[in-house]
């Protein structure tokens, strides 16, 4: 790498995928050896967080900070090797996994699924982190769906992990219906090849935009959009990509369903967010597709209108099924998986919304929207998801048959439980009234009456679901099993936390709201992403050749 | 004068900031918080007190980007609902102690009731949409706290969930109609303007002109009253309010009696002035005078005194809300005063059903009599607040009712609103006879025989008498003069609310009016029909039992229990427990969305193909076909196996064909040990299937849908493209010696060029072996795997199906 200005925060960007590569392959090599193994363990957490704390500073939100920087792994300019980009919206979502990743990680330290012997817990840990992660850095298409794959194969042993047939059956359907997405992703992106002639990012975005430059015929992106957009579905748990959540949730141990529920689930949300807007909302093709049974025609002259009209569809869906299916279940994990389907239904309208913005203000609104509903969503539902977890470890069960009167049992637990509930229902000034507000108020500048009655049904079945929780596991008599609890103090402490965390974001909201803006601007600006990557000609590559070698 | 910033966010922040110090403080204080609290409310009442004669708007900053701030607006109206909470709260605080001796939770209690009375004051002093909203949702949440105060109770959770789901869900609609608000007020005063309350009702005339210019003055007026309905307990969401009374009794006396249920009607006084209108006057003054008369209908059926003091808040609620519908002056009269009236009444009696539960130990209606000689001090204190509430002179309740049927009048003489004009003041009479008639009723309590049954009444501590008799005596106080309490305060919340305000005065008349013939005829139908009490109740109580659906308990059980049951059914269908099922979506889907997207585009014709089919070519695809015609209908496993290798040996030949004999060479590879692992999995497989014939269609239908999909989307993508090669390809070619230093360009590109993925995709091979490692070890650890998961926890609830039947879809 030549000297540049740039190049302490082009390093950087690949600072925190190296940082979890090593981690893993550390704590894999000290498998024998407990004490270590966790140390290492944390040791990565820390290096991580504070990867993802440099690249928010010295290449986001600081001073003198450049917005965006790339690394060229291999010093091979693109789109001819692999580029990683950080900018806003990759800052934005690694910090939101970086927080929940940490409570994650510190939570698994007290409590190891499968006991201290021989583990694998933590290599597989870190590998999700790293398919989490590079997802989100990556500036290259099919560098994406090698992630994805690292992502889901470390997944797929979590959900697999407590080995009786119930997780193996889960697991199984988890692995089938994302590899049938593999495929579905692997046609999509070889479609773009064989349609545009790249895979980088940007060299899209800027082919897509001047199709008659690059003698392109750019059609088929939109039917290959589709295609992607099925597979980022499937990974967000939009209906009807959903199925493999409510099993898989449950499945897997609560505090690696913290991460499925509030990282790799925001993943899809990015991808989403990414393609449509960064990169394919320039792409000079129109569509016109009429649909005359609801008698409207989804049209417009780039690929937004449709991906925007797929997602209304599969939000509408996700959070009736959601709010619906959450409210009739027995147990804690039961309701928050139903509801991951649903508060993903509430992330998504906003950036159906914003496909389908008239102005460049509200498209940036309800990117803003989208992205602190989904912080919320990670801090909430991460912090539900641990807490059952705590009440797992403490009592045996989270069925509410057996459950009652934790509320007396561990006040500290309650009242975290009880911020995290209250932060899905939206009440001020938690983190998730800000979500709730935002997209409300989306929806209502875009001026959609449907939109906002579809919300305030979605929302009040939240009230339903989360109200019900509570009154069976923390309020009523109290059971034998939580007689017996013991609550784990530091478990609690990490709850404690993750709710004051929820709280800080509300009452101190309005630096968060700057990051969100500054991520949703990012996402917007497609000229400032492709002059980053600053994707070079065949001759300009043969120009530069032995520059690093 | 101006209000100042700092004493007003004292006022605010002082109940929260002992709120969340009540754990330490109860540590050291015991049961004495209570008193505590009392100062806490007495400091922010002096705090609030100082302010008394300013009126402005101070505010701090809170989100700039979006012109959110902690806005406060001292008025008239915003004091004497803050200073109402305070007072009352202080007299609550001090009657708790004794009340709630010896209960446990009591942090939970007192932080919740100091909670609570801080985010009154912020509700009546915020002037700034969001920090209104903010203050109006945290009521509802103390509310949910404290009502489920026994939570162990069955009925304490029910309320509280029925008070959470209505009030924050009415808080929902709220929102909405804040924000369509905001909107326009963002067009017409500027952005600056969009969440500044303060702002928009200096020009509320602009307002109301611009909300109906964009065709928002309905919704937003609809959405606002839902609001304020559901927290002020209007018809049809009024009955969680007497589930309410699950609280303890302070907290019924404070929350559901003189504070937070007023909090709506505070809101409806607080933008009458921008929303007034015909439609506002249809609108409130028919749900107002509808809650007035069912509640008090409900309140003669009652058993329980708290139940017949719930449902008489309920109406009183209406009365205000009627009051403020009624566009003229007098109703705003009403409004305000009534606000004033009520509370002091109302609360008055919620404590004095405290002491009566406390001391004799029922609240049944019918087990309590003659109670004037075991508590001759409570009594008295009846005597003045429940013919306050009956509205009978020169009791203070029969000034504001007197307003009401001014206001009634006045609208059906000056407005033409045809039937209406008649209807509202019968209405409102009609409403008013049942409150006569149930506050004689609570009165007399204490008249009469003693009944045997009634066991030792005791006499109530001190610190129970003195919290009622205070507030008697200023009901007393306000009959006795009831000018004194209207200029001191009413008259500036009057100027607040009312759009052509004048000098109020309220006295005795001393000429007839209409609206003194309304009050005769009410008073004197409700001591005829007294003595028929007995049979009215009776008959009341007997419509739900033969009508359920009157009811509106009925509709909310039947809402809240049928969507938990629906939900369950209804999630149980849909993930049905097969694999099938799953994917079969999934795919549908994923082509549905691929297939839109080329009609979309217009992509799906493809006007020549890249490539020319050589006969060689076309018979090995076509050996291809037949084979996967075969796999699908083969008779067993094994020969579904030998065939499905036919297919992937025809690939293979067709790659070599297509001159890639690497590729040849991998799919031969994979081709023969997926038959080696297949024919080794194959024992543990049932020998057949029964599958029935529509899910044969349908897989058969759903395979052709995949296939076509594929097969366009490769057709149009390799259709566009008449040069075959990409520019990369061919740096990839030109740099693999110069840049790679490899002859191979398959080996550079995997190693060098695109080596990052292969880090990737290598990761994933480790992940495999140790997914493989893992399965193995967990299978062995099955008495870790009970300890932390009981065995069917995840059998019970969503995996309802059997296991997946076969996974042969992929």
């Amino acid at each position: 790498m030549t000297a540049t200005p740039a190049g302490t925060a082009s390093t950087l960007v690949i600072a925190p995928m190296l940082v979890v590569l090593v981690a893993a392959a550390g704590t894999l090599l000290l498998g024998r050896h407990p004490r270590a193994r966790t140390a290492v363990s944390l040791a990565g957490g820390a290096g991580y967080a504070i990867a993802v704390a440099a690249i928010d500073w010295y290449i986001v939100l600081g001073p003198d900070a450049p917005g965006i920087a790339t690394y060229q792994v291999g010093d091979l300019p693109a789109p001819f090797g692999i580029t990683l980009v950080a900018d806003g919206l990759s800052a934005f979502m690694l910090t939101m996994v970086a927080i929940l990743g940490i409570a994650s990680l510190v939570f698994s330290t007290r409590h190891l699924p499968g006991g201290e012997g021989r583990s694998y817990y933590f290599p597989l840990f870190h590998f999700l982190a790293l398919g989490v992660t590079g997802a989100f850095l990556t500036g290259d298409l099919f560098n994406l769906f090698v992630w994805f794959e690292v992502m889901l194969m470390a997944s797929y042993v979590f959900v697999a992990y407590s080995g009786g047939p119930q997780h193996t059956r889960a697991a199984f359907w988890y692995v089938t219906l994302n590899l049938l997405a593999s495929a579905v992703f692997l046609l999509g992106v070889g479609g773009i090849y064989a349609t545009t002639g790249t895979l980088n990012m940007a060299d899209l975005a800027q082919r897509l935009a001047e199709p008659a430059a690059y003698g392109l015929e750019p059609v088929p992106v939109v039917g290959l959009l589709g295609l992607l957009l099925s597979v980022f579905a499937i990974k967000a748990g939009l209906v009807p990509f959903q199925f493999w959540i409510p099993t898989a949730y449950r499945a897997a141990p609560p505090q690696i369903t913290a991460l499925l529920a509030g990282a790799t689930k925001k993943v899809g949300i990015y991808a989403i967010i990414r393609l449509s807007f960064t990169i394919f909302a320039g792409a000079e093709v129109a569509v016109d597709l009429p649909l005359p049974l609801v008698d409207v025609a989804i049209t417009g002259d780039s690929p937004l209108p449709f991906v925007g009209a797929a997602l209304f569809v599969m939000a509408a869906g996700s959070i009736l099924l959601g709010g619906i299916g959450a409210v009739g279940r027995d147990s804690m994990e039961g309701v928050f998986a139903y509801s991951s389907i649903g508060q993903v239904g509430f992330i998504a309208i906003p950036v159906a919304i914003a496909t389908t913005a008239a102005g460049p203000e509200l498209r940036t609104f309800a990117i803003i929207a989208a992205l602190v509903y989904a912080l919320n969503h990670t801090l909430a539902k991460g912090l539900l998801f641990l807490a059952v977890g705590t009440v797992r470890s403490a009592t045996g069960t989270s069925r509410f048959a057996d459950l009652g009167g934790l509320a007396k049992r561990s006040p500290p637990l309650a009242l975290a439980v009880f911020v995290g509930s209250l932060a899905l229902v939206g009440i001020p000034p938690l983190s998730g009234f800000f979500g709730k507000f935002l997209v409300f108020d989306a929806a209502a500048r875009a001026g959609s009456g449907p939109v906002l009655v579809l919300l305030l049904v979605g929302s009040l079945l939240t009230i339903a679901y989360a109200t019900r929780l509570w009154n069976r596991s923390f309020w009523g008599a109290r059971t034998d099993a939580v007689e017996a609890a013991t609550v784990d103090p530091v478990q609690v402490a990490i709850l404690v936390g993750l709710a004051v965390a929820i709280i800080a974001v509300g009452v101190g909201f309005e630096p968060v709201y700057e990051f969100a803006e500054t991520a949703a601007e990012a996402a917007l600006d497609t000229e400032g992403y492709v002059d980053a990557v600053d994707p070079q000609t065949a001759s300009e590559l043969a120009g530069s050749n032995g520059g690093g070698h | 004068m101006s209000p100042d910033l700092a004493m007003v966010i004292a006022a605010v922040a002082l109940p929260f900031v002992v709120a969340a110090l009540t754990p330490v403080v109860f540590r050291v204080l015991g049961e004495g918080t209570g008193f505590v609290g009392t100062v806490v409310a007495l400091t922010s009442f002096g705090l609030l007190a100082t302010q008394y004669g300013s009126a402005g708007t101070v505010g701090l900053e809170w989100v700039p980007s979006l012109d959110l701030a902690l806005r406060f607006y001292v008025d008239g109206w915003a004091l004497l609902f803050a200073m109402l909470a305070c007072g009352i709260g202080a007299l609550i605080f001090a009657y708790s102690p004794a009340y709630m001796h010896g209960e446990s939770g009591l942090v939970r209690y007192y932080a919740a009731l100091l909670a609570f009375m801080g985010s009154i004051v912020g509700v009546a002093l915020a002037a700034d949409l969001i920090a209104m909203f903010l203050f109006w949702e945290l009521t509802s949440l103390a509310s949910f706290v404290l009502i489920g105060y026994y939570t162990a109770d069955d009925s304490s959770q029910y309320a509280a969930r029925m008070a959470m789901l209505i009030t924050v869900g009415g808080g929902l609609f709220l929102l909405v109609g804040l924000l369509l608000l905001s909107l326009v007020a963002s067009d017409v005063l500027g952005p600056d303007a969009a969440f500044n309350l303060a702002a928009m009702l200096e020009s509320p005339e602009t307002m109301q002109t611009a909300l109906r210019e964009r065709g928002l003055f309905l919704p937003v007026l609809g959405l606002l009253a839902i609001g304020a309905g559901t927290k002020s307990a209007q018809v049809p969401l009024h009955f969680w309010l007497p589930n309410a009374m699950a609280a303890p009794t302070p907290v019924s006396a404070f929350l559901h009696s003189a504070t937070m249920v007023k909090v709506g009607v505070y809101f409806i006084g607080r933008v009458r002035p921008m929303l007034v209108s015909t439609e506002w006057l249809f609108l409130f003054a028919t749900l107002g005078l509808t809650t007035m008369t069912v509640c008090a209908i409900m309140a003669v059926a009652s058993t329980d005194i708290k139940e017949l003091l719930a449902y008489s808040t309920a109406s009183h609620l209406g009365l205000m809300v009627a009051g403020f519908g009624f566009t003229s002056v007098y109703g705003a009269e009403t409004g305000v005063f009534h606000l004033l009236n009520h509370a002091l009444f109302k609360a008055a009696l919620f404590l004095v059903a405290g002491i009566i539960a406390h001391e004799a130990g029922t609240r049944e209606i019918d087990e309590l009599s003659g109670l004037r000689h075991d508590l001759p001090v409570t009594a008295v204190i009846t005597v003045i607040v429940a013919l306050s509430m009956a509205g009978i002179p020169p009791f203070n309740g029969f000034y504001s009712k007197e307003l009401l049927f001014e206001a009634a009048v006045e609208a059906s003489q000056h407005h033409d609103i045809g039937l209406l004009g008649w209807l509202y003041p019968a209405v409102a009479v009609f409403g008013s006879i049942f409150t006569v008639l149930y506050s004689l009723r609570f009165l007399s309590l204490f008249f009469g025989e003693r009944p045997e049954a009634l066991g030792h009444v005791h006499r109530p501590p001190v610190t129970l008498l003195v919290p009622p008799a205070v507030l008697a005596l200023l009901a007393a106080v306000v009959s006795v003069d009831p000018q004194l309490a209207v200029d001191a305060i009413v008259q500036s919340g009057l100027e607040a609310t009312a759009v052509d305000p004048h000098e109020m005065h309220v006295g005795l008349p001393t000429s007839y009016s209409p609206a003194l013939g309304m009050s005769a005829v009410t008073i004197g139908v409700g001591l005829v029909a007294y003595p028929s009490y007995g049979r009215l109740h009776d008959a009341i109580r007997s419509i739900p039992r033969t009508v359920p659906p009157i009811e509106a308990n009925w509709w909310y059980d039947t809402a809240v229990d049928g969507l938990s049951g629906e939900g369950r059914v209804f999630a149980e269908t849909v993930h049905d427990g097969t694999l099938r099922t799953y994917a079969t979506w999934t795919l549908t889907a994923t082509c549905t969305l691929a297939l839109a997207g080329f009609v979309a585009a217009g992509a799906i014709a493809p006007t020549e193909l890249g490539v020319e089919v050589s006969l060689a070519i076309a018979l090995v695809l076509l050996v291809a076909v037949i084979g996967g015609v075969a796999v699908a209908t083969a008779e067993s496993h094994i020969a579904g196996v030998l065939t499905l290798s036919i297919l992937g040996f025809m690939v293979a030949i067709f790659y070599i064909l297509a001159s890639a004999p690497d590729l040849a060479l991998t799919q031969l590879v994979v081709e023969t040990l997926v038959l080696v692992i297949f024919l080794l999995v194959i024992e543990e497989i049932p020998e057949r299937y029964e599958v029935e014939i529509g899910t044969v269609a349908r897989d058969a239908v759903l395979s052709v849908l995949v296939g076509a999909t594929a097969f366009v989307t490769v057709l149009v993508t390799t259709g566009t493209r008449p040069d075959g090669s990409s520019e990369i390809a061919r740096a990839y070619a030109e740099q693999a010696i110069p840049r790679g230093g490899g002859a191979n360009i398959v080996n550079v590109t995997l190693v060098d060029f695109r080596g990052f993925d292969t880090l990737g995709e290598l990761a994933v091979i480790a992940l495999a072996a140790i997914s493989i490692l893992t399965l193995i070890v967990m299978r062995d650890r099955d008495g870790d795997r009970t300890a932390t998961h009981d065995g069917d926890e995840l059998t019970g609830d969503d995996s309802a199906g059997t296991s997946s039947d076969g996974g042969d879809d992929e």
